[in-house]
């Protein structure tokens, strides 16, 4: 590919810009870009529109006395900002300190688990044996649950005299004393488990796809050259993964980032408070927003939050920027 | 990787994130219990439309809350007397879910697109009042019988605190009293007419009622939820204000409940979990769940509303509790009074009138068919509520299990009428779950200096909420 530029390069008299290129491009899919143009307005319209309302929105006073005049409500500027950054007596920044290091430990601990198991499971799955297609079905359940239900379920659960603790105590006497799981510094993990228990599943059904476009004659050439399966693994199957990993990593970040449903319906169906070790970005920048009826302050806050996960998908980019190119 | 393969796995990718959007897509209607409009009874007014009336034909639509099993058809057939004989009226019926109700008021009172009857939280209507969301009834509440006509504590509700506009006609109330296992205390020895009279006595009974075995199951004497639960504040208020604590100040402008009184309040009721009378495994649970361990004979005593009569009589094929041993021997009594006398808390639902609505006047008129006895009766039997009217309350005195709430309407309290009470509620329960997570020992000691942490914490954040 690098060989294939540098002969454009030379052979054109002055170099191509980025906005000729997409000129020339544009001129000769023309077709093409008309039938996308409908798609383009509309993901325009239902993208772009909410993101403008909310980043005005977030330089108002709305709250439950001017939600009246909606995006008419008093300008305020930059205060919303401020006050949730700088001024610690503000009710919507309270509590978000936990929030922000609980989403932090759920989102790498999730999003490796799940990736870990996901693909341990996919590369077991990928072998011939009787039974197969079962097995794959079966691994699925799972994630055919809906969220909020696999909130509920595991809240009833993790109970004190829960089947968790009866498994954990009663059966594989692993601690002396049933523990807490719904309160205290045990809650972390009792969103996470539930949570990588419900994820897994579909990046293993990824996983699996991928695995099955590699060719099997590198496996039998490598073998034929003395590689073992471990060999194989790091040389052969990850390097060729990477590009399903660098976009599933990113469905996992953003998708885990945004969590709401399991820890929402696991603490009394979302009118609760999940603690200080149980409380989410999401969970509390809902109740800040609509429990508090701060709209302005909670719209500078889910603002500020995807700048952070913006950031995020540009680390993201840069890292992965050369598995993305098509070669 | 070549292109083909690569386009392979994203191809197939595409598919699986569809089937996974469009499984979040489901997941999200379920969880947010889609509201169900329907229009019935719609067809049944056309009916008796040619009973030859001049008045104009105008379709009014309510907005209700799931208050009964089958919301919209219980409403319907509520209402089905009032349509007979308007038959120029229609009633279309739109019923919200809690979780969602306040997202979707709000949003009508700010576009003005709404329904014509709304039904409010009691906490609510100082809010949307405050939004300019509903009409001011003010001159009409008198022809439904007005402020005499119904408990002061629900009529507080209809207002914001310090203002004279009334927005609301109290529809049902919500008042919390005590329910315990007859067969428990004839075991313990324990005689509830002395038990519940004070709080050193309900300690005392406490004790004697932790541990009794009834048919070989030990109970423990109290089941209160903690703080994963949509009653945190309401079952924590009532001690507050019997220990002589007040939610705010007396102009509403600052927070009191982190008074030396309101302490005491906090501290005997989560002390009685400290000491072990209450079975620390409710702790993590909801009111649903400490109700339904209450019928399955694990506790004693709880605190509930009058709504729990109704699960308890109601039999198994229905949903509700009747088989269970507990529907056999409960009995309801007055939460036990504190130093400051007896106190419990009272909710419940107001009806009101749309702002945006086109017909005030038809509404106004269904809220009078819904405020008369006739229609009050009906709908108590229905949801197991009480009914907002004082002399329909009365009448229900003859049933021993709604005499305890009615004893208890009279000096329940509810919370302030004033717009922020929605947020400090929010703030409320955030430290008040924190104080349940040192109660249960996962967090810090449990002792007056750390639950006097939390209380001002609160209060801290309670002020800057009332001077934003």
């Amino acid at each position: 590919m690098t060989l294939e530029t540098r002969t454009v390069s030379t052979n054109t008299p002055h170099k191509r810009t980025f906005g000729t290129r997409l000129k020339a491009s544009f001129k000769e899919h023309r077709f093409a870009y008309g039938l996308i143009l409908p798609t383009l307005l509309f993901m325009m319209m239902v993208h772009m529109i909410p993101v403008v309302q909310g980043i005005w929105m977030s330089l108002l006073k709305l709250n439950q006395f001017t939600l009246g005049e909606y995006l008419k409500a008093p300008f305020v500027g930059l205060k919303n900002y401020s006050d949730l950054l700088f001024n610690e007596n503000n009710p919507v920044r309270q509590g978000l300190g936990y929030a922000l290091r609980n989403t932090a430990i759920y989102t790498v601990v999730v999003t490796a688990a799940v990736m870990m198991i996901g693909l341990f499971v996919a590369i077991l799955l990928n072998r011939e044996f009787p039974g197969r297609g079962f097995a794959r079905a079966a691994m699925l359940l799972p994630w055919v649950v809906p969220s909020y239900v696999v909130g509920i379920l595991w809240g009833f659960m993790w109970q004190k005299e829960g089947i968790i603790n009866h498994i954990l105590v009663d059966v594989l006497h692993l601690m002396d004393e049933k523990p807490y799981w719904l309160i205290g510094p045990n809650t972390i993990w009792a969103i996470i488990i539930p949570s990588v228990w419900r994820s897994w599943p579909f990046i293993m059904i990824v996983f699996l796809s991928g695995l099955q476009t590699i060719p099997e004659d590198l496996y039998e050439a490598s073998r034929i050259d003395g590689a073992g399966k471990v060999r194989q693994f790091w040389s052969i199957t990850l390097p060729l993964l990477k590009p399903i990993i660098a976009v599933q990593l990113l469905f996992q970040l953003i998708s885990n980032v945004y969590s709401y449903n399991i820890v929402a319906m696991m603490f009394g169906n979302g009118a609760g408070y999940p603690g200080q070790w149980g409380d989410l970005l999401m969970t509390a920048l809902q109740r800040q927003t609509f429990g508090y009826w701060s709209f302005g302050a909670g719209a500078a806050a889910s603002f500020l939050l995807m700048i952070g996960m913006l950031v995020i998908v540009g680390i993201w980019y840069r890292i992965f920027r050369s598995e993305l190119r098509a070669e | 990787m070549s292109k083909k393969r690569l386009s392979l796995v994203l191809l197939s990718m595409m598919v699986f994130m569809s089937v996974f959007l469009a499984a979040c897509g489901s997941s999200n209607k379920e969880s947010g219990k889609t509201d169900q409009s329907q229009e019935a009874g719609t067809e049944k007014s056309t009916d008796n439309a040619t009973s030859g009336d001049k008045k104009e034909d105008v379709t009014l639509t309510a907005w209700i809350m799931p208050n009964s099993p089958k919301p919209d058809k219980d409403f319907m057939e509520l209402v089905k007397p009032y349509l007979d004989q308007n038959p120029n009226v229609k009633i279309k019926v739109t019923v919200l879910d809690w979780g969602s109700a306040w997202t979707k008021i709000t949003t009508a009172a700010t576009s003005g697109e709404g329904p014509d009857l709304l039904q409010l939280g009691t906490t609510w209507v100082p809010a949307i009042a405050a939004m300019n969301g509903i009409e001011d009834l003010t001159s009409k509440v008198e022809e439904v019988g007005g402020e005499a006509g119904y408990l002061p504590a629900s009529w507080n509700t209809t207002k914001i605190a310090g203002k004279p506009e009334v927005y609301g006609v109290p529809w049902f109330v919500d008042a919390r009293a005590m329910f315990y296992r007859t067969d428990a205390f004839a075991k313990a020895g324990v005689d509830p007419a002395t038990m519940f009279k004070d709080w050193d006595s309900f300690k005392e009974g406490l004790k004697k009622l932790n541990g009794v075995e009834i048919n070989g199951k030990k109970m423990s004497a109290f089941g209160l939820s903690g703080k994963n639960d949509w009653n945190v504040a309401h079952n924590i208020f009532p001690w507050i204000w019997a220990a002589g604590g007040e939610v705010y100040n007396a102009d509403n402008t600052a927070a009191a409940f982190n008074s030396p009184e309101g302490l005491k309040g906090v501290m005997y009721y989560t002390g009685l979990a400290h000491d072990g009378l209450v079975d620390k495994t409710s702790l993590e649970k909801n009111s649903a769940q400490v109700e339904s361990d209450f019928s399955e004979g694990k506790s004693a005593i709880i605190v509930s509303g009058a709504y729990m009569v109704k699960n308890l009589m109601t039999p198994a094929d229905q949903g509700g509790m009747g088989d269970k041993e507990a529907a056999k021997n409960f009995a309801v009594s007055p939460l036990p009074a504190g130093p400051a006398g007896q106190s419990t808390f009272i909710g419940g639902s107001n009806l009101t009138v749309f702002k945006g609505s086109k017909h005030k006047d038809e509404t106004w008129d269904v809220i009078k068919f819904l405020s008369s006895d006739e229609a009050q009766l009906n709908y108590s039997k229905i949801t197991g509520n009480l009914p907002g009217k004082k002399s329909v309350i009365d009448s229900l005195g003859s049933d021993p299990n709604f005499a305890a709430f009615i004893e208890a309407t009279k000096y329940g309290k509810s919370y302030p009428s004033i717009p922020q009470w929605g947020p400090t509620e929010s703030a409320l329960v955030k430290y008040f779950g924190n104080i349940w997570d040192v109660v249960a020992g996962v967090s810090g000691t449990y002792n007056e200096a750390s639950v006097q942490a939390q209380l001002d914490a609160a209060a801290k954040e309670v002020n800057a909420i009332l001077n934003q």
